[in-house]
């Protein structure tokens, strides 16, 4: 053959290779010709102008009249519809256009379908998801809203909008995570809002300790959980006032005779969530403010996300006139305020996730034991997609309480699940929590406050009210009817009387209206006294940000927007001012080494604040966690069973108390520590600790460096978060900002004649890691400052704000 | 010079309609119509398609303030922002770079030699 064609054939296969490999993934890139690209790659996603005022017409049917949205210069969208069903249409359409990709991610993530996308490396993720029933949950959530018609239309209206949006979108205008992991956005559909929901409820009431429990018992019996984890911190100052009384008749579910011992579990189980999550909301009578109207305040704290979980938005058409935050995903507003109402949120950590120990007739788990008989199984088969290998065929068994997690020993790596154990989860009853948004949305007064409040079942919320009369607060949820401690330990799935027995009646639900003392708050603790006669759980929140919130609010008077954007920012550490006299008290000094003296002295000068440029925090911070560790770890450490461990305030008051315990003894030693001896030996330890990692006592030290905080990905991409932030606060302050958790929205309104807010949070508007407004509020967030939130009555004139779209 | 300013041109124009490949058609057909040896052809289609890539990046850089590259750059472990793009120039170079030679090669096998045959 000639010798040119030889070499034609040659470059014309090398270049032909160079092409092939840029199109397909090779190890963990993406194809990078589709990628790097100038013209449709991730380039195609970096904003090289603001955007501008257009029009947009969509297909004739899409809308019924024009709907216009004004951006604001925060890049917040004012839309102003016509009827109900445009603005729903455009909320869709808007949020899409900004936040399509983190939409999608979050509810396929929540379907347990990440395995379709990203490959085998999730498929556990995914399995976990589909073994607790995510799906299933979801599709009894959809029932529910579709009960409803005007939420039906709310919802099909909002997922035309996606998919309005979707259908008009050019490959290479697909958010760049899109073209980072090599896929293409799918259609909504109303099953994706049920499932948005389901993954709030997962995040914020999925939290259990039934296993740890019943382990501890077995372990180191009843006394010890009455003298130790019983403890109710003298400090507690439960949600509602302890004068209120509780005026009805309440219902009394059948008790078992004695108590069920179940096996032990050597597993670990999954979310013993965080105690120490804060949220905290407070609503101030106008007695108490400047304006002599209500002030109503609101920071809801979650795992700080880019793009955030929460959107800004105004929505207005001639039924309602509402503005706050919305999750994307869902129609209408979740936090905010209207012309006459503001509500805000905080989660009630109730249990409403109880396993329980079954039964099976054989291995073919077809049936169980229950009431005395045998009892048939339903089976719900699961299918994973996986990019790049098998679709996985999973069968869940599913029996009256719910689904059997674990039925295997092929565990879920670091999710380890008690075999044979069913899950009740008020996740699976049917509910419709849009409307309640639908409602709060457009209620006007207290009444309208309550009316709402009956639709929203999970996850459990202390829904706080304002307007320009009244002031009020519900520990709002669908709670089981139980007796005193059911679920507290792993339950009995043979006999109904461990069955949820009905559902406490909304009326005997804890709420407060204007009480005496003028305000309303609740930070996670426990929303009532002993004297409440339903069980709700035993173990809530620890009292620290509360009782600081109680004691401000107390205080108080004349209380501005400002004043109360400072009791957002407290950074006052209640833990630290009643156990640190008493550890300095109890340190001995005199062996101490020249800068552990030092350091020691400062503390006794600390004033308590949790303030970033400080060293004292994170000193007291170490010490406080190697003296909790000194005294429980011992014990704790001396088996392999997944245990409960103490509060920190109940470890605080036993501290505080200064009474010798056995449990002060190191029982790997053989002479009798004493609580002194393990103050000494953990501030060293503290003190060595932090030299090791930031060097000798000094600057290192600051607090803001120690409790770093970092913003993550949603999906974890390098690069596309942000770290290193220097924050203010701590765990048990107000301001409870720890590492990657925090208040996730800040917002103050001001009731009145004209209803004021103001509101921030850490990220952007912007979905898009390449736009200016991906993270543009987070310096000022970090600041403490609140943005005065452009609230409209009326369409604005169209060129006073930032930029205007029109859909027709 | 004309060879580079054609394929530049071209290659911009098709991106507007085609998928990212699309490179190749231009690169291809000039090569082979104006290729003039072999080094001076993967010349002109590395820098056609690489100038191309470069002013495009560079502009939208500019204009973006850096943001996306210094993202896109974490996210490749790469220690400047500035990587990102010169790793997309290099990809465009050698893509053109190699698509106009294997035009030249064509023209120099199955062309040519029926024009200098004539």
């Amino acid at each position: 053959m000639n010798k040119k064609i030889v070499r034609f054939l040659i470059y014309g296969m090398v270049t032909l290779l160079l092409f092939w490999i840029l199109s397909i993934p090779v190890g963990p890139l993406p194809p990078l010709g589709p990628l790097m690209n100038p013209t449709t790659g991730f380039w195609a996603n970096a904003e090289t102008q603001p955007p501008s005022t257009k029009t947009v017409t969509l297909h004739s049917d899409e809308l019924s009249e024009p709907v216009t949205v004004y951006f604001d210069r925060r890049h917040i969208p004012h839309i102003f519809a016509r009827n109900d069903r445009d603005l729903f249409f455009a909320q869709g359409y808007i949020t899409a256009r900004d936040r399509l990709w983190q939409m999608e991610f979050q509810t396929r993530a929540a379907a347990g379908r990440l395995s379709e996308i990203l490959g085998p490396r999730t498929l556990q993720f995914d399995r976990y998801r589909r073994r607790i029933g995510m799906v299933y949950a979801a599709e009894q959530a959809l029932e529910g809203m579709m009960e409803d018609e005007e939420s039906t239309r709310a919802i099909k209206a909002y997922t035309d909008g996606v998919n309005a949006w979707i259908e008009q979108l050019d490959p290479s205008q697909y958010p760049v995570e899109y073209k980072i992991m090599d896929y293409q956005p799918e259609r909504w559909t109303p099953l994706k809002c049920a499932l948005l929901f389901k993954n709030m409820t997962l995040t914020l009431a999925s939290r259990n300790n039934d296993v740890r429990m019943s382990n501890t018992r077995a372990y180191f019996g009843d006394r010890f959980i009455d003298e130790i984890l019983d403890i109710k911190p003298e400090l507690n100052d439960p949600i509602i006032p302890p004068s209120r009384d509780w005026n009805f008749e309440p219902l009394d579910p059948q008790e078992p005779d004695g108590s069920f011992t179940p096996s032990m579990v050597t597993d670990i189980v999954e979310f013993p969530a965080d105690p120490n999550n804060g949220s905290n909301n407070w609503a101030v009578g106008g007695s108490k403010t400047a304006s002599g109207y209500p002030l109503l305040a609101n920071d809801p704290h979650l795992g700080l996300s880019l793009p955030s979980i929460w959107y800004a938005v105004q929505l207005h058409a001639p039924s309602v006139n509402a503005m706050g935050v919305s999750l994307p995903g869902s129609p209408s507003v979740v936090i905010g305020f209207n012309e006459d109402i503001a509500w805000g949120t905080t989660n009630v950590s109730a249990d409403v996730w109880d396993w329980y120990q079954i039964d099976f007739r054989d291995s073919t788990f077809s049936e169980y034991r229950f009431d005395g008989r045998w009892r048939k199984t339903r089976k719900r088969v699961e299918k994973i997609r996986v990019k790049g290998g098998e679709t996985v065929v999973d069968t869940v068994v599913y029996t009256h309480h719910g689904p059997v997690v674990e039925t295997d020993t092929d565990h879920f790596g670091g999710r380890e699940i008690p075999r044979h154990h069913a899950v009740r989860w008020i996740a699976y009853a049917k509910s419709n929590e849009v409307r309640f948004f639908l409602k709060i949305n457009r209620a006007r007064n207290y009444d309208d406050y309550r009316e709402a409040l009956d639709y929203f079942h999970s996850p459990a919320q202390n829904w706080v009210f304002a307007d320009s009369a009244d002031i009020a607060l519900t520990v709002t949820g669908r709670y089981p009817l139980k007796w005193d401690e059911q679920g507290r330990f792993i339950s009995d799935g043979s006999d109904p009387r461990y069955d949820w027995q009905g559902w406490i009646p909304f009326d005997h639900i804890p709420f407060v209206k204007n009480p005496e003392r003028e305000f309303v708050s609740s930070a996670n603790q426990d929303p009532t006294d002993d004297s409440y006669p339903y069980y709700l759980d035993d173990d809530f929140a620890p009292y620290e940000r509360g009782r600081r919130i109680n004691d401000r609010l107390e205080a108080m008077n004349q209380i501005t927007v400002d004043s109360m954007r400072q009791l957002q920012l407290d950074a006052f550490s209640y833990h630290a001012s009643t156990t640190l006299p008493v550890m300095l008290k109890l340190l001995e000094a005199d062996s101490l080494s020249e800068s552990e003296l030092q350091g020691y002295r400062d503390l006794a000068d600390w004033n308590y604040f949790n303030s970033k440029e400080k060293i004292d925090p994170s000193l007291y911070h170490r010490w406080w966690d190697a003296l909790y560790e000194a005294i429980w770890s011992d014990e704790y450490r001396s088996t392999d069973l997944p245990l409960a461990w103490p509060d920190r305030d109940q470890v605080a008051q036993l501290v505080m108390s200064e009474t010798p315990l056995k449990w002060y003894d190191d029982i790997g030693t053989d002479r009798e520590e004493s609580l002194a001896d393990l103050v000494l030996r953990s501030y060293r330890a503290a003190f060595r600790e932090l030299e090791e990692e930031f060097g000798a006592y000094g600057r290192s030290w600051e607090w803001g460096r120690v409790n770093s905080t970092s913003i993550r990905h949603v999906a974890g991409l390098p690069g596309f978060g942000r770290s290193d932030l220097a924050t203010d606060g701590g765990g048990e302050s107000v301001n409870a900002i720890k590492r990657t958790h925090g208040p996730s929205w800040r917002m103050v309104v001001e009731a009145g004649p004209e209803m004021k807010g103001y509101g921030i949070y850490p990220g952007g508007q912007s979905g898009n890691p390449g736009s200016g407004r991906y993270a543009d509020m987070i310096e000022d967030w970090n600041d403490g400052k609140l943005y005065p939130l452009y609230f409209m009555k009326d369409t604005p004139p169209d060129d006073s704000l930032s930029y205007t779209i029109k859909l027709k | 010079m004309l060879l580079i300013l054609l394929i530049a041109a071209a290659t911009w124009l098709l991106s507007l309609w085609l998928p990212w490949w699309s490179l190749a058609l231009p690169c291809l057909v000039f090569g082979s119509m104006l290729g003039s040896g072999r080094k001076s052809s993967f010349l002109c289609g590395f820098l056609g398609v690489g100038s191309l890539w470069l002013i495009q990046t560079s502009y939208i850089n500019w204009a973006n303030d850096g943001i996306l590259s210094a993202r896109m750059a974490e996210l490749f472990n790469m220690p400047f922002p500035l990587l990102t793009l010169l790793a997309t120039v290099l990809i465009g170079s050698l893509l053109g770079g190699l698509s106009t030679l294997t035009g030249y090669m064509f023209n120099d096998a199955f062309l040519s030699r029926r024009i200098s045959d004539k």
